[in-house]
């Protein structure tokens, strides 16, 4: 890790150097005693840390010169009552009107306790667009299906949207407060449940933080097994997400076709993995307890029900014609806000974190990348990333056939340190930000792959007709609780 | 013309109806309660179904601890749901013994709002289970 220590005047112009060598936002990192840190994964896969230490209470804002973090910065303001000074758009991110003053959950060292809610509605005020025509249209934070909670307000001029104003957050539960102060080991079924649909992901950060900071190597055979759940993680929810897609405009048989598809799918990794969702299966320093035979037979059984799936949506016209077009990300909105995942690699980028993952060193991986932007590529994306990720699990399973018993580690109960560790999740680039002292947690930052999605959805739907609102969401499916946490 | 009800090995049962309110789910709970939905599971042939609306439904299917932020909106649609009506803790979160239980932002499940009617375990449900824990207790409505 490369450390440099700031003045006022270098802050800006470091981290804009970062960014324009090419590198990605781990996280910008707020710390109780006045500490901001902003992490870069560089292109060359080390990790650059640049630090702001706090005389008060205000640090200046990089959102002008970085938009990506635009809502980090309003994040650290809600949870900390840190200024971002010159930031150009500081309304509440995370907290709402029921916030007592002064409560600022992440201040202090230790787990926050339960405050007094205020007895208000928790709505915040809402950007709208004025003028003749205008409508404005409110849905959520409860919605007509089996749907995480999100608000949106829409400004609408016949059938378009002419803005869309995100309030998310709904499903806050204080996660990163809830780890502080608790022994390092006891903190895996939380990080296990930060996010359903990304668990291994996360768990697969834990452990790297852990195995980091006391120094210890897991054999190759461990490796491997980790890209094998990390990548059958990636297969659930891309089915997932490739059954939602139809779904968005009707088309069934391709919808309940995935959804059977996820489910066998689900079905294999239960007996192999141990759990239909992958929680709680990777922990520091400890092999998985994998079935080798058993999931290259899986693989081989889906692939007979994918093939003839994927001819039938890639050969229907009608299909195709609704998603071409449709919820365009242009490739410079995905490069300024740090798009992630699948919709920047569906608008011309190519960055997916497993080029730059020890774990995956030397493995030949298929990195998929379309140009449009639309719904069509980012639906394409995901039908190339599903078969890249079989070639790979085929691959890997080959050498794992034969090996002796695996020896087990256990982290020491003093564990001090802080670590930056960071994996490809299904929803793009995943990072954690740990810091450790005698074994109990300090500070346990979480910053996934929709994060820095949310923003370029709001931008992707502007102008598109309301009634397709649905669709595009569903392209890029993100997962409100890994924001919200 | 009124249909008497369903058959479900050999009982007859009545349609059940159910919106959705997530407060707070770290979304596995949904993606179960959406399998119910595939061809395996296939809830709406049992009658089961997911509605648009609280003001169609016969109840609340809640998960999540309920955050602060969905305390209000949770209570909002169950007042929402006409009489008579049921409440559905699913998984262990909307039950008040998750992994957020002690979070600063959760209220610890549905509980605080009003005792649930059915609890359905897991962290989360099995798909299987959540389906056979709703047949047993409808034979227990009559
Ligand atoms: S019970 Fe488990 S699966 Fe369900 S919302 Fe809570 S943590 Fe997620």
């Amino acid at each position: 890790m490369i450390a440099t220590l700031m003045t006022e005047n270098d802050w800006a112009a470091h981290n804009v150097r970062r960014k324009n060598l090419g590198a990605h936002v781990l996280g910008v990192t707020a710390f109780a005693g006045g500490r901001i840190s902003i992490h870069w994964l560089m292109p060359s896969g080390q990790i650059a840390e640049e630090n702001w230490d706090m005389d008060g209470v205000e640090f200046p804002s990089l959102t002008v010169e970085l938009p990506e973090v635009a809502w980090d910065e309003r994040e650290i303001h809600d949870m900390f009552g840190y200024r971002p000074k010159g930031h150009p758009d500081l309304r509440a991110l995370v907290r709402n009107p029921r916030w007592p003053d002064g409560f600022y959950p992440l201040a202090g060292p230790n787990a926050p306790s339960k405050p007094q809610w205020i007895e208000v509605a928790p709505n915040n005020p809402a950007q709208t667009v004025e003028g003749e025509g205008v409508t404005i249209m409110k849905v959520g934070p409860t919605h007509a299906g089996i749907i995480e909670s999100g608000h949106f307000v829409f400004s609408i001029i016949g059938e378009n949207i002419l803005h869309v104003d995100l309030h998310l957050f709904q499903n806050h539960r204080g996660v990163e407060g809830q780890l502080q102060g608790r022994p390092i080991g006891s903190v895996w079924p939380l990080i296990s449940r930060i996010c359903g649909a990304d668990t291994v992901s996360h768990q697969t950060n834990l452990a790297m933080a852990v195995e980091e900071m006391a120094g210890y190597q897991i054999p190759e055979e461990i490796q491997w097994q980790r890209i094998l759940v990390l990548e059958s993680e990636r297969i659930l929810s891309h089915l997932n997400d490739l059954a939602q897609i139809p779904a968005g405009v009707g088309f069934s048989v391709a919808n309940q076709r995935a959804l059977a598809m996820k489910e066998r799918w689900q079905r294999g990794l239960e007996v192999i993995f141990g759990h239909r969702l992958l929680f709680d299966t990777v922990q520091a320093g400890k092999p998985l307890d994998v079935d080798i035979e058993a999931l290259g037979t899986l693989i081989v059984e889906l692939q007979r029900e994918w093939r003839p799936w994927r001819s039938l949506v890639q050969g229907h016209h009608g299909f195709q014609d609704r998603m071409e077009g449709v919820g365009v990300v242009r490739q410079s909105d995905a490069l300024r806000l740090g798009g992630q995942g699948i919709v920047a690699r569906a608008s011309g980028l190519t960055f997916d974190a497993r080029q730059q993952m020890p774990l995956y060193e030397g493995w030949p991986l298929d990195y998929a990348s379309e140009t449009s932007g639309d719904v069509s590529s980012r639906f394409k994306v995901r039908l190339d990333e599903v078969e890249a990720s079989w070639r790979l699990m085929e691959r890997v399973l080959q050498r794992s056939r034969i090996h002796g018993a695996l020896p087990v580690w256990e982290p020491p109960s003093d564990l001090a340190g802080q670590a930056v560790t960071f994996s490809e999740s299904p929803h793009g680039l995943n990072a954690h930000i740990v810091a450790v002292d005698r074994g109990q947690v300090i500070r346990y930052h979480v910053r996934s792959g929709p994060f820095r999605n949310w923003p370029l959805l709001a931008k992707a739907v502007a102008g598109n007709a309301v009634g397709d609102f649905p669709l595009i969401n569903k392209s890029f499916e993100l997962c409100y609780s890994c924001l919200d946490r | 013309m009124a249909l008497k009800g369903l058959k479900l090995v050999g009982k007859p049962i009545k349609a059940l109806q159910l919106r959705h309110v997530d407060a707070g789910s770290c979304n596995g709970c949904e993606q179960e309660l959406t399998a119910l939905g595939n061809g395996f599971y296939d809830m709406q042939h049992f009658g089961i179904d997911v509605v648009a609306s609280p003001r169609h439904a016969d109840g609340l299917v809640v998960t999540g601890p309920v955050t602060d932020t969905m305390k209000r909106p949770l209570v909002q649609d169950w007042d929402a749901v006409p009489e008579p009506k049921w409440l559905i803790a699913l998984g262990d979160c909307a039950a008040g013994c998750g992994v957020f239980q002690d979070a600063y932002a959760c209220h610890g499940g549905v509980d605080g709002m009003r005792t649930p009617d059915l609890v359905i375990s897991g962290c989360p449900p099995k798909p299987q289970d959540i389906l056979q824990k709703i047949a047993l207790w409808r034979k227990t409505l009559g």
